[in-house]
């Protein structure tokens, strides 16, 4: 995977859309249900994601040659480890309202897939900057790909989006499908949205549509 | 053998300065979030009794389920205005830490979630003071039971999150329960006087 001949809008898109972490890797699944039951529990997951992911692909990157390659798993999560505490800890003490919001999710990141298997895939190949640039794109990928999850489950669920409720009937809030904010809710939203995105590759862009694997 | 030294070495030295990283941010946050959490406490305090001129203070501690709670007097003028206490409920995932706070009438006039743990989506409704929470307002310790049908008398239990609700109306009643026994002494004969409501509670129980 080298970056030579590539530009960084390749890299970036490449997180976006063409490996996607959700819908194409397939990574990091457990959090992509247990966090989507809101646009906005999604979305901040997605955001913390997005920052400790830039600063651990920019960390392994920069440090990529003294790493032994013998012990890098354990060096991949420590670098994590300590990003994820500092976002922690300096969220807790200036964002106090995001950070009652999402402080459960946070330390979780440690253990994402996505982070360690781009530090690993790319960070550990490439220089500073496409990695950050990768970092980013993978990031955006995740955060998007848990709004999208989101917005399904939370209008299906509780007829709300983003906590403003959109249904209503007879002055009474709508939930269409309680089971869409529960955690089998999470499955079917992610497997019908997976294939939705590999139909409309498909059908329209000429891809192969393919949905893991690929690592 | 000499490979193993230069592994372990470089693992060393990434560790190190990670510790160094972690313990330098955690000094430089640590103040600021000691002072931000002070601060919300407080205010949430001061929010459950506005009109209290004096500061509000700790008046003395409660035991519930083996953990320790703190009760507090908010005066205006040396005169109570307000009884508030701590309290929690164990929910479905967690401890739902509380703050209710009962007029001299020893009704309940506000209450506030500090922290919980619950499902995002279904448990944390209970937050919700349109949905759940405002019911509590007025109510007197016999009336604080979880129906599952629609109520003005009692608490109506969130449809999807009934251990939730559940947690925090138990919480609340173990709250007003100590606030009553610590302030009410005059208040007795009138809460003995719904002797239905009583029957009610031990129902609901089983």
């Amino acid at each position: 995977m080298s970056t030579n001949n590539t530009s960084y809008w390749t890299v970036f898109k490449n997180g976006v859309f063409g490996e996607n972490p959700v819908f194409r890797l397939a990574l990091s699944l457990c959090p992509a249900v247990a966090v989507t039951s809101g646009v906005k529990n999604g979305t901040l997951m997605g955001v913390a994601v997005l920052f400790v992911m830039v600063m651990v692909n920019a960390t392994v990157s920069l440090i990529r040659n003294f790493i032994n390659p013998k012990v890098r798993i354990p060096s991949y999560m420590f670098i994590i480890a300590t990003w994820v505490t500092v976002t922690d800890l300096v969220m807790a003490a200036y964002a106090r309202d995001v950070y009652k919001q999402m402080g459960l999710y946070i330390m979780l990141i440690v253990a994402f897939a996505i982070v360690l298997s781009r530090a690993e895939v790319f960070a550990m190949k490439n220089k500073l900057i496409p990695s950050i640039i990768d970092g980013a794109g993978m990031g955006m990928g995740f955060l998007l790909a848990l709004a999208l999850i989101g917005v399904f489950r939370e209008f299906l669920g509780k007829g709300a989006l983003w906590g403003f409720q959109i249904l209503w009937a007879d002055g009474k809030p709508v939930k269409p499908m309680l089971i869409a904010i529960l955690p089998a809710g999470g499955f079917f939203a992610m497997g019908l949205i997976m294939g939705g995105l590999n139909w409309i590759d498909r059908r329209f862009f000429g891809g192969t549509g393919s949905g893991g694997g690929a690592h | 053998m000499k490979d193993m030294i230069k592994v372990t070495l470089g693992l060393v030295v990434i560790f190190i300065a990670a510790g160094v990283i972690m313990g330098a941010t955690y000094k430089m946050t640590s103040p600021v979030r000691y002072v931000a959490e002070q601060k919300e406490k407080e205010e949430a305090l001061k929010e459950m009794a506005p009109e209290a001129t004096d500061p509000i203070k700790a008046a003395g501690t409660w035991v519930s389920h083996e953990k320790t709670y703190e009760y507090y007097a908010a005066t205006s003028n040396g005169k109570p205005v307000a009884y508030i206490a701590t309290t929690a409920g164990k929910g479905y995932s967690s401890h739902i830490l509380m703050l209710v706070s009962v007029n001299t009438d020893l009704k309940i006039r506000d209450m506030k979630i500090l922290h919980h743990g619950e499902t995002p989506g279904l448990g944390d409704q209970v937050e919700d003071r349109a949905l759940f929470l405002d019911q509590f307002k007025g109510k007197s310790l016999p009336q604080l039971v979880l129906v599952k049908s629609e109520t003005k008398e009692n608490i109506q239990a969130i449809s999807g999150a009934t251990i939730s609700s559940r947690a925090v109306t138990n919480g609340t009643k173990d709250a007003v329960q100590t606030l009553v026994e610590k302030y009410g002494a005059g208040l007795n004969a009138a809460a003995q006087g719904q002797e239905t409501h009583h029957h009610e509670v031990k129902h609901e129980h089983k």
